[in-house]
């Protein structure tokens, strides 16, 4: 499980969440709602333990991941992957992409057999692939994707070493429906891995499609989490009430 | 008027100091000595460029714009710091390296290395911070983001290299000055580059060579320009 408790974060004098806490376990779909700017993307970048936060402590397993030293960070940071708002593929083909996350788990010595492959692409490229729908554009370069297609290999390359945990930043917000039904779709067949997926997103229908539970993230804290259909029907917050039907403007 | 016409010029040319492997060994000395010395110039400044440019630091900037200045640096007085350093009371004055080729890389390690470093720099930086971020959170080491950003930006990197090249083939104050333009006693060349036999062949009025040596050196650099200009096109491209 991984857990956020108490954290808090600002960027000089200026806090984007204080004494925040969140949680996912296996197998479960969590979404993070609220308005654009509201520290969504931080609260991802430090759940991903790729921002350290001010204060609170980041688990993994119940291990606290900024008081380990940083070989044993960087092992625990492994079972974590993200998928960014903007695909960001690298420069390759479609599979070199995918197997980027596979790629940099091996030694030196197997690194070198796949940059002359000589051991195939690795099934779990292909499998990721299929998830999303793109099993056909194994060898296709990555910049001839258009941008729904990208962003589904950008899913696929989080999918391909089957991290514990998955977290989506926004990963739908620039794509058209058919792309966006494929993404919702694969976060559906990550969870049944039981991989525990955090999506940060702002359509309260998507969130509502897909997680299991809901945190609204309002101002600079969460203003509630719980089950999603007690989220949308009878949440406890009025403030939460008021984002929800669209009387909160930010 | 160095010429009558151009009727004089082309037999001229042909008969020019091809004789002897004069003029060949002054082009293996040019290539030399700056195919060396902007090697070692790569492997200086492309991981320095790298790590600063993923790295922040306090006076980053401030680093940035003593790199972006030292493009700037007159060669002459690279010559002279280099000639100082070399000379008989300089701190490398036991190796015995003045007037040697070995003086004249260290002029122009010391030329190349500004540019080559500043545009890598700028290659770097420009790599999208998405792509770092990405190599980061699907479990790169510090070393595989770098590999990510090197590839990333390796037509803005292979630039940087043709651009180090170019000023150093094409200069001539500093290894004119710390490699002394000398030819052994059959004229063939030891520390003579192109640029230095082309002044030298122009002051003496061999003007003939110096033309031809002159349409040389500008195949060079010529050839050069293209290569950074079809790299740069792919990189555009890709």
């Amino acid at each position: 499980m991984l857990r956020a408790r108490h954290v808090s974060r600002s960027y000089g004098d200026e806090a984007v969440f204080r004494d925040l806490s969140i949680e996912v376990g296996e197998g479960e779909v969590v979404a993070v709602i609220g308005p654009s700017g509201v520290g969504k993307t931080t609260l991802l970048r430090t759940l991903a333990l790729a921002l350290e936060p001010d204060e609170g402590a980041v688990t993994l397993d119940g291990t606290d991941v900024w008081a380990v030293d940083e070989a044993e960070r960087l092992a625990l940071r492994r079972r974590v992957g993200m998928v960014f708002q903007e695909a960001s593929l690298f420069d390759g083909t479609v599979a070199r992409n995918v197997e980027y996350g596979l790629r940099v788990r091996r030694s030196w010595s197997d690194r070198l057999a796949s940059v002359f492959r000589l051991n195939g692409a690795p099934d779990a490229v292909e499998e990721s692939l299929e998830v999303v729908g793109l099993s056909d554009k194994t060898a296709q370069p990555a910049d001839s994707l258009s941008g729904g297609e990208a962003q589904r290999v950008s899913f696929a390359r989080a999918l391909a070493y089957e991290p514990d945990v998955l977290l989506l930043d926004e990963p739908t917000s620039d794509l058209d429906p058919r792309n966006t039904a494929v993404i919702e779709e694969a976060i559906g067949e990550a969870r049944a891995r039981g991989i525990g997926v955090v999506v940060a997103t702002h359509d309260m229908h998507q969130a509502e499609r897909v997680a299991d539970r809901v945190a609204v993230l309002l101002d600079d804290g969460i203003t509630e989490m719980g089950p999603t259909e007690k989220i949308f029907e009878d949440p406890d917050s009025e403030r939460t009430r008021k984002f929800i039907s669209g009387e909160l403007v930010y | 008027m160095p010429f009558e016409s151009t009727a004089q010029l082309a037999p001229a040319l042909l008969d020019v100091s091809f004789r002897d492997g004069y003029v060949g060994s002054v082009i293996a000395v040019s290539l030399y000595v700056s195919l060396t010395a902007v090697a070692l110039s790569t492997l200086v400044s492309v991981p320095a460029a790298v790590a600063i440019g993923l790295a922040d630091f306090p006076g980053k900037g401030f680093v940035k714009s003593v790199v972006n200045t030292g493009m700037g640096f007159p060669s002459v007085v690279v010559g002279l710091v280099v000639l100082f350093a070399v000379s008989n009371q300089g701190p490398l004055g036991s190796l015995e390296l003045i007037f040697t080729r070995e003086a004249m890389i260290m002029s122009q390690f010391v030329l190349a290395t500004p540019p080559i470093t500043a545009i890598t720099l700028a290659a770097v930086s420009g790599v999208d911070d998405g792509v770092r971020d990405a190599a980061r959170v699907l479990g790169g080491t510090r070393v595989d983001v770098a590999l990510v950003v090197i590839k990333e930006a390796r037509y803005g990197i292979a630039t940087a290299v043709l651009a180090g090249f170019g000023r150093a083939v094409s200069e001539v104050g500093s290894v004119l000055i710390v490699g002394g333009n000398i030819t052994s006693a059959d004229g063939i060349s030891k520390t003579r580059t192109l640029t230095t036999a082309i002044q030298l062949e122009a002051r003496q009025g061999q003007y003939e060579t110096a033309m031809v040596l002159g349409a040389v050196l500008v195949a060079l650099v010529l050839t050069v320009n293209a290569i950074v200009v079809r790299f740069g096109d792919r990189g555009v491209a890709g």
